[in-house]
C-alpha cells in the first residue's frame, strides 16, 4: 500500500470547509508565533525572554499538529507534508487574521495583542473541544491545557501594567486602543462558515465567539477602569484590519513576515534539520 | 530451508517501550511518564505503539519515536515498527508512576500532585517579575519545604516552569500541572 508524499500542497485539497477551518486555526498559530519570537534574545526582562521564547515554541508546534490534522494519516512522510503547508503556500493562501501578522512594535503593543489573542484563542479551543470532528475535539482539549500558561502570562501583563504608574499605564491603553478594533479581525467568518457550522466541525459560528470574547473582554477592561475601550458590538474592523481569513493580508505579511518565515523553505525545498 | 519466525514475545516489547528513556530527562522513562497509550504485537512480527505527548509541541518526540522504533526493533522477532502520537486521551500528569515522581524530584524538578497551599515567601526581596504563590504549590525538590513561589510560568521547556524555595534559596523547576 502507497500513501501519497506530500511534497507541495496541490497534493491537499485545501478547499473544502474542513481545510479552511484548519487552516485558520494552524496560521493565526504560525503568525503568532513568529512573531513572538521577535523577543527572543531582547525581551526586557530573563523571565519574558523564556516566556516568549516559550509562547513561540508552543504556538508554532500547535500550527504544526493543526496541519497534521489537516494531512491525516494516510501520508507517507507528515515532516515534508507540514513544511509545505506551512511554508510552500502563496501569501494569499494564508487564512490568519491580519492582528497577528502585525509587527511587534513596544513591549506593550505585543503584551496587548497577545491578550486580546490569547483571550479570544481560549474561547475558540474551548468551543472546538465540542467539534463534530474527533480529532479536532481531542487536540482542542489538549491544547486548552497548553494554553492555559499563555492566558494567565497575558491576563497577569494586562493587569500589571494597568495597575502601574502613568507610564506603563498609558502604553497599555494606547496599545489597546490601536488592537482591539484590529482584534475583531480574528472574528471574520471563514470561508464557507455556513458549511462548518452546519456540519458541527466549529459548534458556533465566529459571531458568537466575538460574543462571547466581548463579554470577557469588556468585564476585564472594566475592572481596570479601561471600560471606554472595549468594543461595541457592530463594530468592524478597520477596512486595513480585515479580510485575513480569505487570504487578504498586508504588507505587514507579504513583504516581511511571509518572505522571512518561507526564505529557507524556497530557497531549499525539502531542507531537513 | 526456510526459518519460522520467531514468535514475537508481548511482554518483552512492552518492556523495551516502557524503558526508553525520555531524551530531556534521561532518568525517567516514557513508561515511568505514563506515554504508552497502546503496544499492539501481530503474528507476522509488526508492532504498533501508541504513545501519548506530555505537551503537543514537545521537541522531545520524535527523538523518543527514533528510540521508540529502535529498541523495539531490538526485540527478537519484530520485523517492523509503527509508532503512532495521539491526543486522546490527553496526558496528565497523572500519569507519572510513583517512581518517576521520585526520579524528577532527585533531577530537581518538583512533580505535580504534592501538597498545596504553600505559604507566601517571607522574608526575601520579591523580585519584579515574581509571579507571586502559585496556585498549584509544589514543595521544594532539595530541602523538602513548602515555602516556594513560582517565578515564572515559563521555564527551558515547554513542560517546565520555574520556583524558588525560600527556605534552602535554591531556585528550582516544576513539572507544569497541564490541566484546563
Amino acid at each position: 500500500m502507497s500513501h501519497p508524499q506530500v511534497t507541495d500542497t496541490a497534493a491537499v485539497d485545501l478547499t473544502g470547509p474542513r481545510a479552511q477551518l484548519l487552516l485558520a486555526l494552524a496560521d493565526d498559530e504560525l503568525v503568532t508565533g513568529h512573531r513572538a519570537a521577535y523577543w527572543t534574545g531582547i525581551a526586557p526582562s530573563l523571565e519574558e525572554d523564556l516566556a516568549f521564547s516559550t509562547i513561540a515554541q508552543d504556538e508554532l508546534n500547535h500550527a504544526d499538529v493543526w496541519f497534521q490534522v489537516l494531512l491525516g494519516d494516510e501520508v507517507a512522510d507528515v515532516r515534508a507534508g507540514v513544511d509545505a503547508l506551512a511554508f510552500g503556500r502563496e501569501p494569499d493562501a494564508y487564512r490568519h487574521a491580519i492582528v497577528c501578522e502585525r509587527p511587534p512594535r513596544d513591549f506593550a503593543d505585543t503584551l496587548a495583542r497577545h491578550w486580546c489573542y490569547d483571550r479570544f484563542d481560549a474561547i475558540r479551543l474551548t468551543a472546538l473541544t465540542d467539534s463534530s470532528d474527533a480529532a479536532i475535539a481531542a487536540v482542542a482539549t489538549k491544547l486548552t491545557h497548553e494554553e492555559r500558561y499563555h492566558l494567565e502570562h497575558a491576563d497577569h501583563w494586562f493587569r500589571r501594567l494597568a495597575a502601574g504608574g502613568d507610564v506603563a499605564r498609558g502604553h497599555l491603553e494606547a496599545a489597546l486602543r490601536a488592537v482591539l478594533p484590529e482584534a475583531l479581525g480574528l472574528f471574520e467568518p471563514l470561508v464557507d462558515e455556513d458549511r462548518t457550522v452546519a456540519e458541527g466541525l466549529l459548534p458556533v459560528p465566529h459571531a458568537e465567539l466575538r460574543r462571547r470574547w466581548s463579554e470577557v473582554v469588556a468585564t476585564m477592561l472594566d475592572e481596570v477602569g479601561l471600560g471606554e475601550l472595549a468594543p461595541g458590538s457592530r463594530d468592524a474592523p478597520p477596512a486595513d484590519a480585515g479580510g485575513g481569513r480569505d487570504g487578504r493580508h498586508s504588507a505587514d505579511f507579504t513583504d516581511d513576515v511571509w518572505p522571512e518565515m518561507t526564505g529557507l523553505y524556497r530557497a531549499h525545498p525539502g531542507a531537513r534539520w | 530451508m526456510t526459518s519460522v519466525p520467531a514468535a514475537v514475545e508481548e511482554t518483552a516489547v512492552r518492556r523495551a517501550v516502557a524503558d526508553v528513556p525520555d531524551p530531556e530527562l534521561p532518568p525517567v522513562t516514557v513508561g515511568m511518564l505514563g506515554m504508552v497509550h497502546a503496544v499492539a504485537v501481530s503474528d507476522e512480527g509488526v508492532v504498533d505503539v501508541e504513545l501519548l505527548p506530555t505537551f503537543s509541541g514537545c521537541p522531545a518526540t520524535e527523538m523518543i519515536e527514533r528510540d521508540v522504533v529502535a529498541a523495539v526493533r531490538a526485540v527478537e522477532g519484530v520485523r517492523e515498527v509503527r509508532v503512532r502520537f495521539r491526543f486522546e486521551p490527553p496526558w496528565t500528569p497523572d500519569r507519572i508512576d510513583a517512581t518517576g515522581r521520585e526520579r524528577l524530584r532527585e533531577f530537581g524538578i518538583a512533580p505535580p500532585g504534592g501538597p498545596t497551599g504553600a505559604p507566601p515567601p517571607d522574608g526575601r526581596p520579591t523580585l519584579p517579575l515574581a509571579l507571586g504563590p502559585s496556585s498549584d504549590a509544589r514543595p521544594c525538590p532539595f530541602c523538602g519545604s513548602t515555602e516556594t513561589s513560582r517565578d515564572s510560568a515559563f521555564g527551558p521547556t515547554p513542560c517546565r516552569d520555574l520556583r524558588f524555595c525560600a527556605v534552602c534559596q535554591q531556585p528550582f523547576e516544576a513539572f507544569k500541572t497541564l490541566r484546563p
